[in-house]
């Protein structure tokens, strides 16, 4: 089994959000530089502190456009960087990187950024911008494949044949997301949603529609990591990353060839949180269940043991508060407070690191939870992509 | 005597590379091949270079029956333009009849709608570009 020596040792110290968009107009670059200033700044830091830079935008990336690190530190002129990388584009992903780092010494502080930038292929809006004519997609599969975004359509599919679940209990996933992104001004979507507009948006890859799937922005996210005893003497409460996890189901990236639904990805994230973590799910204050896709999120609610497997769609229903048009999973926890994925903007997790580092440290503004001790991270999907993260507020600086 | 012509340059699309040539080939004959392990015996999908469970390079690709059941199935209402292609299209993974947990993706001949989980199906070809291109169809007697 596996150990976690580094349990409470890395701390996220600082963060920095440009806030989502569905029709900007500004590089990548542009974003990402703004985005680790900003994080930089927020952790009262500066320049030559920076030891390490890592970004999500390495092989596979979604955001398939720079800067990658190095072009990161050319841009920013950072003189004293001793560990530097691309990794995967879901945050967890890197976020682990960043924290090997530090933990082993490598480097002290870490700059770790993540950014979206919509393409020719995911955005119509963007497909008219001559900006980004240059672009070209990672994904270019003929139609007649079950891999990517087409895999979880797929196995929404079968997810919807094994299981009694129906086109409301997704679209409660949605309407939550954009109930929550209304008070968050980083959001793309902020206007109202009810359930029968939902039910009554287009599909695209049924039985999926426009309103499952979350949106192609344009954004970025800077965090700043160092270790707990550093982030001690920096100006915002520390947050600790209690556990962090990643999940790589045997079948990968042949998403078609996955055994079937009752183990993937997903199934070994919460083996290796339950394994590693001292908090149980009582202990969670808030919660973070990736919503790339409405389907995930319930596989989610059934694999983390909030409910059983195949009931996701009764626990939903009892989760439901309808005057607040949201979920509050025992009657008190949110779930995905900036908005989700489906709302806030597809950033791969990106948003809720952010998010759940402002509500721990009490910075979340209107939407600040009441002293919240535990955020739970269940984020990406079945394949490649599942991961997990338990952060808690630091209570003893 | 004419040369024929290369496989690569009848799928001038597809992603063709040694270790699936074979696929491909078999396209032309109307056959779906698929790599079949000489050591344990087992097929695996999509084509790799070894055995996924036993490691052996020993592979032989072989035909199989085309024959299964609709274990995945969704309806693309739009998606990337391509040759022969129109929107709404189905696109099906099916679980093959030699072996559980093999499958293949591909579409369904028109007509079809969404076909349901559980479908018998088996193949049929369709002319793509002047080259054989598989589809599944409801088997005789299948309900939808
Ligand atoms: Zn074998």
């Amino acid at each position: 089994m596996t150990g976690n020596r580094i349990q409470d040792r890395i701390a996220i110290a600082g963060v920095g959000s440009t806030g989502y968009t569905r029709d900007g107009n500004r590089t990548a670059r542009s974003l990402a530089a703004e985005a680790a200033v900003s994080a930089i700044r927020d952790a009262g830091l500066d320049r030559a502190d920076i030891g390490g830079v890592i970004s999500s935008a390495g092989v596979g990336s979604w955001t398939i456009v720079p800067p990658g690190a190095t072009e990161m530190v050319a841009m920013l002129r950072l003189p004293n960087v001793t560990y530097f990388g691309d990794g995967n584009p879901v945050i967890v992903s890197p976020l682990l990187d960043a924290m090997h780092a530090i933990y082993s010494g490598t480097c002290d502080t870490v700059l770790l950024y993540h950014y979206n930038y919509r393409t020719p292929f995911s955005s119509r809006r963007a497909a008219d911008d001559p900006f980004r004519r240059h672009i070209r997609g990672y994904d270019n599969l003929p139609p007649e494949n079950a891999r990517n975004a087409a895999a979880y359509a797929a196995w929404a599919s079968r997810y919807l044949h094994e299981n009694s679940i129906d086109r409301e209990h997704l679209g409660r996933v949605a309407v939550n997301s954009r109930t929550n992104a209304r008070s968050n001004p980083l959001a793309a979507m902020r206007s109202p949603l009810t359930l029968d507009e939902y039910l009554a948006a287009r599909l695209v890859r049924e039985p999926l529609g426009m309103l499952d799937m979350d949106l192609p922005v344009d954004g970025a996210e800077a965090f700043i990591l160092t270790t707990s005893e550093h982030a001690r003497d920096l100006p915002h409460t520390p947050v600790l990353v209690h556990t962090a996890a990643e999940g790589l189901v045997d079948t990968a990236s042949d998403e078609e060839q996955l055994a079937s639904l009752a183990h993937h990805g997903q199934d070994i994230v919460v083996r290796q949180l339950r394994a590693r973590s001292q908090r149980s799910l009582n202990d969670v204050d808030v919660a973070y269940v990736y919503d790339g896709f409405t389907f995930i999120t319930l596989s989610w609610f059934e694999k983390l043991g909030w409910c059983a497997p195949g009931e996701a769609g009764p626990f939903l229903d009892h989760a439901w508060h309808d005057e607040q048009q949201r979920l509050l999973v025992d009657g008190r926890v949110p779930v995905n407070p900036q908005g989700g994925m489906l709302s806030e903007g597809g950033t791969q997790g990106a948003g809720f690191v952010r998010d759940a580092v402002h509500q721990l440290r009490g910075t979340a503004g209107d939407r600040q939870i009441d002293d919240p001790r535990t955020a739970l991270l269940a984020i990406g999907g079945f394949f490649y992509n599942s991961q997990g993260a338990v952060l808690i507020r630091d209570d003893n600086r | 005597m004419t040369t024929p012509i290369p496989v690569w340059e009848r799928y001038p699309a597809a992603p063709i590379d040694q270790d699936n040539v074979a696929l491909y080939k078999g396209w032309l004959r109307h056959e779906l091949t698929l790599p079949r392990c000489g050591n344990c015996g087992k097929w695996h999908a999509p084509s790799y270079p070894l055995c996924p469970f036993c490691w052996s390079f020993d592979l032989i690709p072989t035909p199989l029956s085309g024959r299964g059941t609709v274990h995945l199935s969704i309806l693309l209402h739009q998606g990337p333009s391509a040759k022969g292609v129109s929107y709404p299209y189905p696109v099906v993974t099916v679980e093959l009849a030699e072996q559980a947990g093999l499958r293949f993706t591909s579409t369904a001949v028109e007509g079809c709608g969404r076909l349901a989980i559980g479908t018998p199906v088996e193949l049929a070809w369709l002319d793509r570009d002047g080259a054989p291109f598989p589809a599944f169809r409801p088997r005789d007697g299948a309900t939808q």
